[in-house]
């Protein structure tokens, strides 16, 4: 009675199935999973595959160390797939005169706007007093003093119609003052503000957002534009979208630019010859040339640009790893999403940030071949048992996937992970059809990490992992489906009034960062919804018989990434529309979406054993 | 070790930091002529049901026995720019005098359950002070200034900012403030020769008092 262990190397685990076989009789006895060590398709990899076949050893009942139990090891012939993610920055927003303050203190003060002229608060005594003025305030001003001197002016009748202010005093100055005017506070470079300029401010009334200075055509009415100056104001008004408090401030020579950087081109190789594409021209061309290009043969980014210098990364680390020749890595798949990507106003006088959008990239490269023969001899002299090398992935993947329940022939999985989103479509006949695309799991982090501008992974994978809430109280939180939940021991103080993720065991940890969980929810679901949706909609349509993804009935997802608590049932929902039926498979009927390729390995055997 | 040696010991230190102080003086820039303040004392302090307010509770000696903090920043401005921190994220402070103790801790913690949104700040005489909340418990703490040397006009007006961001259950980047491995040899004996000074006021058969507070020039 032969043991066999049937172990799948991904990109992110490496999984094992152990069973004994006899004749067609095949009986599962145990499986397990560890991180892969080191990069798919490597010697490496030989360490985490023997601490996996120990742990499924412990889990059969032996020892850890008794390798002599099993009689093969299989080892899936690991699909050379590597993918790579970058991000590319389009637009850019200049100032080169400040004429704008478009920042959002959380505390502006008084409501309204106010139109005049800029001067400084300390020769606003001197100011002409039929003239309206905008107060500028620096911060050797304090409040007290500050409210003071305007009281005065007011009093003996100058025109004080509003204020800007270095510290964050707005709300001081407002309440002090016997009619509030609107004061924008927080502008950190105000010595840059330029004085004696007509200026306008606005403030809105809490929950609302500035609606004067956000339309060009009222901005042109305050200030008396000709038709060709308000187009220049355009992006300034642009910038001021949703804001609840914004400056305008008008000077001669003043200019706001929207600058696009040169992101660079590609060059897109299909059987119609190659095809230019620039980067900036965004996701939806990126992607329709994609489409018409397959299959594809290749893609080059413009040399000296950052696009060339991705596509030439991924190139070189293949390379390195598999010891082929640069000019024989082939990239074969390209994922590219639209994203907003928050960055510093270049010269803006009060820290102001800008959504500029930006595009992200994954790449998948393909080889002829990884060395898995050195693989193989690895884990041989480790343990001392027969190691084989299984039959193509794809295929191991779909008879593992076969073993969830409610499922048969033609079947179609789609295998979510972390570098790529890999499709495969079993027929009647056994035949089977097979495909790998850019973009899982490392994309939605990268998204996520750019879209809510902080830099640091493993916050990124958290938040794509856990769901959301909000620490209402120490003792309650509001969960991001809007339920309540109580906790009978008050929550750490560190946790109060942040957004949070819940691990597993209702471990709560704060995201440090500046946002509503409504805005993170948005990003994450967007983020898995381009990349995971887009990808098994695009995948079954190169499997599917006639690309007509209608003309499949069961597709399984499997994977790391369709353990997620929400991609499922996103991709389950997008594929509905399609009619076909999909849900997240449970192989063996006891493994969930894990283990299909270790299971497949094992049941391939037994097959061909008879 | 005795008494005496102790005090023998505290004293040649202060003078030590007392030289060390004439030289290098963490004056505080104020931005305001300084603000004399009266405090003047009303009833028994009473529990708040109004939701935007945030109490603060100040010791027995604080403006009465003690002028400033132990780096001179001056009680009328500490509570000045707590009130200011508090008033510009359009909340109201309430200030009580509380007697029966000088540990910040058990201060701000009592202020908080007087609160009406449960947060309350803390403040000793030498500028130590504590955003509390009410469920939590007296020695666990929303935030923790301990270093009085390094708490200036601007420390203050973020404290007074932060305990009401906390009571909005908006999420405040906690106060950032400055770390100095020096301030706990250089001020350790005139911190706690101000304790003493400061457990001497206290009296702790008296209710904690609501007091109210004026600004004069």
């Amino acid at each position: 009675m032969p043991i066999v262990a049937g172990i799948d190397i991904g990109n992110s685990t490496t999984e094992v199935a152990l069973a004994r076989v006899e004749g067609r009789e095949v009986t599962f006895i145990g499986s397990a999973l560890h991180p892969t060590t080191g990069i798919k398709g490597t010697a490496q990899n030989a360490r985490g595959v023997v601490l996996a076949l120990g742990k499924a050893l412990e889990a059969a009942g032996w020892s850890r160390e008794d390798f002599r139990r099993v009689d093969l090891v299989r080892l899936n012939e690991a699909a050379p797939v590597i993918g790579d993610v970058a991000m590319e920055t389009v637009t850019e927003t200049i100032i080169t005169e400040s004429t704008m303050i478009g920042h959002n203190p959380t505390t502006p003060g008084g409501v309204g706007i106010g139109l005049g002229e800029t001067v400084l608060i300390d020769d606003l005594a001197s100011a002409p007093e039929d003239r309206a003025l905008v107060a500028v305030i620096p911060a050797d001003w304090d409040y007290e003093r500050a409210s003071e001197e305007l009281r005065k002016i007011l009093g003996r009748g100058g025109k004080v119609k509003a204020a800007i202010c270095q510290s964050d005093d707005g709300v001081l100055i407002a309440n002090r003052l016997p009619s509030p005017v609107p004061i924008v506070d927080e502008v950190r470079a105000i010595d840059r503000v330029p004085l004696g300029m007509p200026c306008c401010v606005e403030v809105a009334p809490p929950g609302r957002v500035v609606e004067t200075l956000a339309n060009p055509y009222d901005v042109a009415t305050l200030f008396g534009l000709s038709p060709e100056e308000t187009r220049q104001i355009v992006p300034v008004t642009r910038a001021l979208v949703g804001n609840r408090s914004a400056v305008v401030i008008r000077t001669p020579l003043g200019e706001v630019k929207e600058r696009s950087i040169p992101a660079g081109e590609l060059y897109v190789e299909g059987p119609a010859g190659r095809r230019t594409l620039n980067v900036e021209e965004g996701a939806g061309a990126i992607m329709a040339l994609v489409a018409e290009s397959e299959p594809l043969r290749d893609i080059f980014g413009q040399p000296g640009t950052n696009v060339g210098g991705m596509m030439e990364r991924v190139r070189r680390t293949m390379s390195n790893l598999t010891g082929i020749p640069i000019g024989d890595v082939h990239i074969r798949d390209l994922l590219a999403v639209d994203t907003l990507v928050p960055q510093k106003v270049v010269g803006g006088l009060a820290d102001e940030f800008s959504q500029e959008s930006g595009v992200a990239l994954a790449v998948m490269v393909e080889t002829r071949e990884l060395p898995m023969k050195h693989l193989a001899e690895a884990v041989r002299t480790e343990t001392g048992i027969a190691v084989e090398i299984g039959g193509v992935e794809a295929e191991m993947a779909i008879n593992g996937a076969l073993t969830t329940p409610g499922t048969k022939p033609p079947l179609a999985i789609i295998d979510l992970g972390a570098g790529s989103t890999d499709a495969s479509l079993m027929r009647e006949n056994g035949t089977v059809e097979l495909i790998h695309l850019a973009g899982a799991g490392n994309m939605v982090n990268t998204i996520i990490t750019s879209e809510l501008g902080f830099d640091d992974p493993e916050l990124a994978e958290s938040i794509k992992r856990y769901p959301l809430c909000k620490v209402e109280s120490v003792f309650h939180i509001r969960q991001e489906d809007g339920t309540v939940r109580f906790f009978d021991r008050p929550l750490e103080p560190h946790l109060f009034g942040r957004v949070a993720l819940i691990h597993e065991g209702d471990l709560l940890q704060p995201i440090p960062l500046r946002t509503t969980m409504e805005r993170v929810r948005q990003v994450r679901r967007k983020a898995k919804g381009e990349v995971f949706v887009t990808n098994a909609v695009r995948a079954l349509e190169r499997v599917a018989p006639a690309k007509n993804v209608r003309l499949l009935d069961h597709v399984v997802l499997v994977g790391g990434s369709a353990l997620d608590f929400e991609i499922p049932t996103m991709i389950t929902d997008a594929l509905s529309r399609y009619g076909v039926v999909s849900g997240r498979g449970n192989i063996r009927g006891v493994e969930g979406p894990r283990n299909a390729v270790a299971t497949g390995l094992v049941l391939t055997w037994g097959r061909e054993g008879t | 070790m005795n008494e005496e040696l102790i005090r023998k010991v505290i004293a040649e230190v202060m003078a030590e930091v007392m030289a060390g102080e004439k030289r290098a003086a963490p004056r505080t820039e104020l931005s305001a002529p300084a603000a004399a303040v009266k405090i003047t004392e009303l009833e028994k302090a009473t529990k708040g049901v109004n939701p935007k307010e945030v109490v603060l509770a100040i010791t027995p000696g604080f403006g009465v026995h003690f002028q400033g903090t132990i780096i001179d920043v001056p009680h009328g401005e500490v509570i000045r720019q707590i009130m200011a921190g508090v008033e510009e994220e359009g909340l109201t402070c309430r200030v009580i005098r509380v007697y029966h103790t000088a540990d910040v801790a058990f201060m701000s913690h009592y202020a908080a359950r007087l609160s009406g949104s449960g947060i309350g700040i803390g403040v000793l005489c030498r500028g130590t002070a504590i955003i509390h909340q009410r469920d939590l418990a007296p020695l666990n703490n929303l935030e923790l200034f301990p270093q009085s040397p390094l708490l200036d006009a601007e420390v203050f007006r973020a404290i007074g900012r932060n305990a009401a961001k906390y009571a909005k259950g908006e999420q405040p980047i906690p106060v950032a403030t400055r770390n100095d491995p020096m301030a706990r040899p250089r001020f350790q004996g005139l911190a706690a020769l101000l304790h003493n000074k400061e457990m001497r006021y206290l009296d702790r058969k008296r209710p904690p008092m609501e007091v109210k507070v004026e600004f004069t020039r």
